[in-house]
């Protein structure tokens, strides 16, 4: 009798988690991070154990599902690069070198912890299925599964505000669940537009120990764009879309 | 007492802890302003060590009347500006670029008509339209180290592809259309290119005005380009390249280009110069693979169609061993001389045979040093089995700040390019500020 209502019991407690639909929660989660289409600047901070720290920033478009790019506006030896991501094709433009060239999403811009995927990152709902919830307090835990071979890190936990419906805390994965990195996400900043959303992003990762990476963003706003600019012929002209 | 200063030290350390654990990062909106106007570029020093094989037949070429010992120095000095303005729909940018070079010939510089590398107008009317007026560089193809279609570009140095290539002056367009479908994107981008006494005389044949094109695709997630060039200054030729990621690490690409009607000067090991005309093609395969321990594989391979056989090399390199014993025996330079007129852009231009493999090895970041790259290139020739291998050491991690050190071993047998070359080894250093 004991182990029945132990067993309804819990029951009761998975109820609400399972009536949860995980990909619906994802998509709300992705909607209060960035609209579907928008413009944002971002500053990444590189920060190596000494204290030493390197800055990048760069001007980010995304349009619609699998549109993304991005220029480098600073430092001077990385100004004018811009890097386009359209569905599965990267490409990398680098001035002096005068064309794009094709690249792969786990190669690295900028070095140290963030790679290309990082940089033109797309909806989670669009890259990952939600494998399971969990509720752990104020917060859902969802544990995600890259839909194809292609994307960066194979699983992915999130932390989310169970309120906000916005990221706290996001672990990347291998296959094999070893950890990669872990993204925290602090200083909720109103941004205008209906846009309330984290705006420091901090990143550690026990593959580069002591270093830690920042990903601060700001002037994020909601702005449609034609599909030519998402073209390999236009990045050249990537700084024309600066306003 | 010394309760007090315990108490204060501890203070001390929570007070820090509490500091760094609020640190702050700033991102201010003036380091995201848009300006009208952009000034940037890089100042670059650049030491070389050359060690010389005084058996070499380009060495005795260059050197069969002075002895310079068996190593020599070179110091080179590079001012790379360029700036921009920008107002409503157009832009102006100009590239520029000066060089320095201290050797045992002396203080030298490159031409003032070469110090421009870019300089042009650009009217971008809307996303999907713009146009150019003015030098530029058209950099066509998608191979790394060579390229084949890249009609309309002064030749790459495979031994450091990425370095930034004088234009030409041309008028073009770019029209873009972007659709859904497995044809995502189509892009046109027609040229104009005048050859006539101090516009692009480099070019080719003088007073004519020629028309390039290409026509680009991403179809089924394929880059496609069909490309060609037409008007007298060159034959008529027409290319395609294409590049495709097979996985998310494994990237293929390749490139075709037919010349019609292509010369080529040749000399027997007598000196007799004699030309041919055929229907050259030139291609190339090559793949870039990046390992999960970011380990990054460029490998290329390319035919150059319009490239010297073995057999024609040699001769070449026999007759300038005959000039030196005729320096030597008669004093006379006279057929060195007549030598030194074929190297220069005939046999003693970049990729000269027929057949080439390219590999670069570049580890990222190794033992988790963060900006450090080092890499090994090899460029072999598969006609006379000779070869140059470069290791080098890249660190970036001074902001701003590019250092490069890098040697090269030519290796190969007498009779072969590499093995003839006038140096057996190299060593540079690159010291590059970016402002």
């Amino acid at each position: 009798m004991k182990k029945i209502l132990i067993c309804l019991f819990a029951l009761l407690i998975a109820v609400p988690v399972y009536a949860i639909d995980g990909t619906q929660l994802l998509k709300q989660i992705d909607r209060n991070l960035n609209p579907e289409s928008y413009e944002l600047y971002r500053k990444l901070i590189n920060i190596e154990p000494d204290g030493k720290k390197k800055e990048y920033v760069l001007f980010t478009v995304k349009k619609g599902k699998d549109k993304v790019a991005a220029l480098f506006l600073s430092p001077a030896s990385e100004k004018g690069r811009s890097t386009l991501r359209l569905g599965d094709n990267m490409w990398l433009y680098i001035p002096n070198v005068g064309k794009p060239v094709r690249i792969t999403s786990l190669q690295s811009v900028v070095g140290g912890i963030f790679n290309n995927s990082d940089i033109m990152q797309l909806d989670y709902a669009d890259e990952y299925d939600v494998e399971k919830i969990e509720e752990q307090g104020n917060e859902y835990l969802l544990h995600l599964k890259a839909k194809t071979k292609t994307v960066a890190y194979d699983r992915l936990k999130l932390w989310a505000d169970k309120n906000k419906k916005i990221p706290t805390k996001i672990e990347c994965r291998t296959e094999a669940d070893m950890l990669i990195k872990t993204l925290y996400f602090k200083e909720i900043k109103d941004f205008g537009g209906g846009i309330i959303r984290p705006s420091v992003i901090e990143t550690d990762s026990p593959l580069y120990k002591g270093y830690k990476s920042v990903i601060i963003i700001a002037n994020l706003k909601k702005r449609e764009f034609k599909d030519e600019v998402f073209t390999l012929t236009f990045m050249p002209n990537m700084e024309s879309m600066r306003r | 007492m010394k309760r007090i200063l315990f108490g204060a030290i501890w203070i001390v350390i929570l007070l820090s802890s509490v500091a760094l654990g609020e640190e702050e990062y700033k991102f201010e909106p003036s380091e995201i302003e848009k300006k009208p106007y952009h000034l940037g570029g890089y100042v670059e020093l650049r030491p070389v060590l050359f060690i010389l094989d005084r058996d070499s037949a380009i060495y005795k070429l260059r050197f069969y009347n002075r002895d310079e010992g068996k190593t020599i120095e070179e110091y080179n000095g590079k001012l790379q500006i360029e700036g921009s303005y920008e107002k409503g729909i157009a832009r102006l940018f100009v590239r520029a670029n000066f060089d320095l070079q201290y050797s045992y010939l002396g203080w030298d510089h490159n031409e003032t008509k070469r110090i421009i590398y870019e300089g042009y107008l650009s009217l971008k009317p809307s996303d999907s339209l713009s146009f150019k007026f003015g030098k530029q560089t058209l950099l066509w193809g998608k191979g790394y180290a060579f390229n084949p279609v890249g009609f309309i570009s002064r030749p790459k140095d495979p031994d450091d592809p990425e370095l930034a290539l004088e234009g030409f002056v041309t008028a073009s367009a770019d029209y873009i259309k972007s659709f859904s479908g497995p044809l995502k994107t189509f892009s046109f981008t027609p040229i104009i290119l005048p050859v006539y006494e101090h516009i692009n005389e480099d070019f080719g044949k003088i007073n004519q005005l020629n028309f390039a094109g290409k026509l680009y695709f991403l179809l089924y997630d394929t880059d496609i380009d069909l490309i060609g060039l037409t008007g007298g200054s060159k034959t008529n030729r027409f290319g395609i390249d294409f590049s495709r990621n097979i996985t998310s690490n494994f990237e293929i690409h390749g490139e075709f280009a037919f010349i019609n009607n292509q010369t080529k000067k040749v000399t027997d090991n007598q000196g007799n110069i004699s030309e041919s005309k055929f229907d050259a093609k030139s291609y190339l395969l090559g793949i870039r693979y990046l390992t999960p321990w970011d380990t990054t594989f460029i490998f290329e391979y390319y035919r150059n169609g319009t490239g010297f056989t073995h057999l024609e090399m040699k001769d070449y390199l026999s007759f300038i061993d005959k000039g030196y014993e005729s320096f030597i025996t008669k004093g006379s330079d006279s057929l060195l001389k007549k030598a030194t007129n074929l190297t220069q852009g005939n046999y003693g231009r970049p990729n000269p045979m027929k057949d080439y493999l390219y590999l670069r090895i570049s580890q990222k970041e190794p033992f988790n040093v963060l900006y450090f790259t080092p890499a090994i290139t090899m460029i072999m020739n598969l006609n006379d089995k000779s070869l140059s291998l470069s290791p080098e050491f890249l660190y970036t991690g001074f902001t701003n700040w590019e250092l490069r050190l890098k040697g090269t071993a030519l290796i190969g047998q007498k009779g072969t390019e590499f093995g003839e070359k006038p140096n057996d080894y190299r060593i540079e250093l690159r010291i590059r500020y970016y402002f």
